[in-house]
């Protein structure tokens, strides 16, 4: 017969699926750790540099009243954003450690 | 990833801004100065404006457009061509052998609406710093 056991009417089908986004071996794997690393070394290395600012102004540099703002600002908008993340983070944790088995 | 792409420009045209409130203000305060370590009297001093490609490296990247966004600069800031007035007062140190001293040709009136031009156009640019952070919020908001 054309059909001998063992080998299935389907054949091959699954190994000729293309590989599944993400996981071609080799490539870095990107963990929720490294994620939420990745933005709060963003958040920090920009909270570093405005507190630079700050304190260039607080001693009288002569550093510009506004570089020092905007650079506070970009702190703070990537500290919400690291939060942001992290709350997604979390959740998703969440969602999983309730899953029912 | 280009958050901060209009704060970078807003805050190098909040720079550029001061710089010319700066220069003003200096122009003001030299309204009658007769010395200068040049010699003669003091000249009134131009900014000139240049567009500048913004500061920050990976900036030129992120953005889509990286010709349109563009930044400013101060590209020089020259002494006015004008000749400094000549007012009759005998009396003064540096006055020449007729009596009459060379002061800077500085009009009041222009200085003051230039100031008030370097303000509003610093208003300006604060206030596009406040939209980009709105924006900003909101795309954070997005997440919630």
């Amino acid at each position: 017969m054309a059909n001998p056991i063992g080998a299935s009417p389907t054949g091959n089908v699954a190994a000729a699926l293309p590989q599944a986004p993400g996981r071609t071996s080799g490539a870095r794997e990107w963990g929720f750790v490294e994620t939420l690393r990745n933005a709060m070394d963003q958040a920090e290395q920009l909270q570093t540099g405005a507190d630079a600012k700050v304190q260039g102004i607080l001693e009288g540099e002569g550093m510009d009243v506004h570089t020092a703002m905007i650079a506070v600002e970009k702190a703070d908008l990537s500290f919400q954003l690291m939060m942001q993340v992290r709350n997604k983070i979390v959740a998703a944790y969440q969602e999983i450690s309730r899953m029912q088995f | 990833m280009n958050l901060f792409g209009m704060l970078e420009l807003s805050g190098m045209a909040l720079t550029a801004e001061r710089l010319r409130a700066e220069v003003v203000t200096a122009n003001m305060a030299n309204l009658e100065t007769t010395r200068t370590p040049q010699g003669g009297p003091y000249r009134r001093q131009l900014v000139v404006f240049r567009a500048h490609p913004a500061q920050a490296f990976p900036l030129m990247f992120a953005s889509d457009f990286p010709e349109a966004a563009r930044g400013v600069r101060v590209d020089r800031v020259l002494a006015s061509p004008s000749p400094p007035v000549e007012r009759f007062e005998p009396g003064h140190p540096d006055a020449d052998k007729n009596g009459y001293v060379a002061f800077p040709a500085i009009d009041p009136v222009e200085e003051t609406a230039d100031l008030l031009g370097a303000v509003r156009a610093y208003e300006l640019n604060a206030s596009a710093v406040q939209a980009s952070k709105a924006m900003l919020q909101q795309s954070l908001d997005l997440l919630r």
